[in-house]
């Protein structure tokens, strides 16, 4: 039954069920180890969810104790309004070029990080890339006020030395939310690509520059197309990151600029108006899983080689 | 490290450049609140105007970021506690044991970290206010645990998985009970692994703020959910010298536990 313990096997990865004779009431027991995690996660996210998904679709207000009668009209007024789609595709656009910004600047950091030969410099690039995500995000959004604000550190030091009479408009605008927000969500960008690329075999590209390539071209034509997966990956993970942040859009925006969760946070905890912030949320949630159903249907034409 | 070791063009050197100018950009906001703490001025130009403990001085002698301070510490301890028992147990049997359903769940049990948290927040905000218990600290702390056991569940699982079987199966062959198994052989063996998610879920719940954002009950305000309230109205360096002491916290606490526990074995995860 026990296998000798000296032969030198390597763990693997995944193994068949361990052997361990166990009666049907051990088994039992063991099984009641899951049902603490079992029942946090049915009792406080499954339910949650399903009664915000429920409430969505409800007419008055369920605590006043209203009769209760499901509707679309949350729905339709969110689609029926120009506001509501203006503020859509503003959260949606920021999203976009935040997500693609962090691609552009993330990405040529992500291949020398997986390519670099020199330990000492992977080790800098990897803590200047993981140390801010162990801060706070309102301690890294007060930074880029410091930085960025009339009075902050740009605008305070070039009037000081009288290049300026006033102040650059660098925040309370879309450009300061979209600095932040590549901040705080490029290192997600960074470590996916930079995992994708690491796994591709650098002789690939050689075997492509024997072959008489140049540099530029083995990279376009062999890893680039090759690391497709990751950039997929950590666009859907940026992306959906952005268009849910609450904190960076309304800091930096000075409060002037209107985004989907900052709506959600004012119908429901402003107002209490929950069926219809509830609604506003399921959009929200609509726009993220969109994403993916949209990721999923690129990698699948990726797989069929119709993008390559 | 290869075979064939290419040498690098003048391409390599542009990426370095470039590449340096990135990482610049992702330091620069966190070192710019290190100095905004300890200079005297009220705001911050180059060059600074002066070395001062001022800031700190008013953020330890606050009574109001005090007491949010001790909210986030006192949250984040009972959440480290509570995820990582409730997270190694789900593990232990999750990798271990062969039930019908298995793969179903453990993918289940990673979601709330797909899930932007902002959303757990309203829709337990809601469920909260429905069952009439509306804003509490026990449902603050029922929520950073649901959002912060996933963290546990991987690390343990990933240690669970490079481990022999076969210690635990040679310790009950030579006598040991189930619980001896577990606390002599187990228990150490998964150690790292409980360790490095116990200590990503102690930062994950001191900064979170999605979640708290509408779960605190007001006057009792986690730290992150006060700076941001102060922010709206002030923008004096007290904020400075609390995320200062924030970052301390944190490199505090990684460090410890390096001493303690010897965090270089599972850097590796």
């Amino acid at each position: 039954m026990a296998r000798p313990a000296l032969t030198g096997r390597p763990a693997t990865e995944s193994r068949p069920a361990p052997p361990v004779p166990a009666g049907r009431r051990s088994r039992g027991t063991r099984l009641l180890l899951l049902l603490p995690g079992l029942v946090l996660f049915l009792a406080f996210f499954v339910a949650p969810l399903s009664v915000m998904i429920a409430i969505s679709l409800m007419r008055g207000n369920p605590i006043a104790g209203d009769p209760i009668v499901f509707t679309l009209e949350h729905y339709r007024r969110i689609f029926g309004d120009s506001f509501y789609m203006r503020v859509l595709w503003n959260t949606i656009k920021l999203g976009l070029v935040a997500t693609a910004a962090s691609l552009v600047l993330g990405y040529p950091l992500a291949y020398q990080l997986a390519r670099t030969r020199e330990p000492g410099a992977r080790r800098i690039m990897l803590v200047a890339v993981l140390s801010p995500m162990l801060v706070g995000i309102v301690v890294r959004i007060y930074g880029w006020m410091s930085i960025l604000a009339d009075t902050g550190l740009i605008n305070a030091t070039l009037m000081k030395l009288g290049v300026l009479s006033r102040p650059l408009p660098l925040m309370y605008n879309e450009f300061g939310i979209v600095v932040a927000l590549v901040h705080v969500f490029i290192p997600f960008m960074i470590l996916t690509i930079s995992g994708v690329i690491s796994g591709i075999d650098e002789s690939l590209e050689e075997a492509a520059e024997n072959l008489g390539a140049t540099r530029w071209q083995a990279f376009r034509e062999v890893t680039l197309p090759l690391s497709l997966p990751g950039i997929l990956a950590g666009c859907l993970l940026v992306f959906s990151l952005t268009v849910s942040s609450y904190v960076v859009p309304i800091l930096m925006g000075g409060f002037q600029y209107m985004t989907l969760p900052i709506l959600v946070y004012q119908e429901i905890a402003g107002i209490f108006n929950f069926a219809f912030g509830a609604a506003l949320a399921v959009l929200l949630l609509a726009v993220g899983l969109s994403v993916i159903v949209l990721y999923y249907r690129i990698l699948s034409l990726v797989g069929q080689g119709v993008l390559q | 490290m290869e075979a064939t070791a290419r040498t690098r063009g003048p391409g390599w050197r542009y990426l370095t450049a470039f590449n340096t100018a990135v990482l610049i950009f992702l330091v620069t906001p966190v070192f710019i609140v290190v100095l905004q703490a300890f200079n005297s001025g009220l705001f911050l130009t180059f060059p600074p105007e002066g070395f001062s403990i001022r800031w700190f001085v008013k953020f330890f002698t606050s009574r109001h970021f005090m007491a949010a301070f001790k909210v986030s510490l006192r949250l984040a301890a009972y959440t480290v506690v509570i995820s990582s028992i409730v997270g190694t147990a789900a593990a232990l049997v999750l990798v271990r044991q062969r039930f019908w359903g298995r793969d179903f769940l453990s993918a289940a049990f990673l979601s709330p970290l797909l899930l932007p948290a902002l959303l757990t927040g309203l829709a337990l905000f809601q469920y909260y206010v429905l069952l009439g218990w509306g804003r509490t600290f026990t449902g603050l702390l029922l929520a950073h645990v649901v959002v912060t056991t996933p963290y546990i569940i991987r690390t343990v699982t990933a240690v669970l998985q490079n481990f022999e079987v076969s210690l635990e199966e040679a310790a009950r062959n030579l006598g040991a009970n189930e619980l001896q198994t577990f606390l002599y052989i187990t228990l150490p063996l998964i150690r790292p692994g409980v360790m490095a998610g116990a200590i990503f879920v102690f930062i994950v719940s001191y900064d979170q703020f999605p979640v708290s954002l509408f779960l605190v009950q007001s006057g009792f305000e986690t730290l992150p959910i006060y700076m941001f309230g102060y922010l709206k109205y002030s923008f004096d360096p007290t904020i400075a010298a609390a995320s200062t002491a924030s970052i301390a916290l944190s490199l505090i606490v990684v460090l410890l536990l390096e001493r303690i526990f010897g965090l270089h074995q599972f850097a590796r995860l």
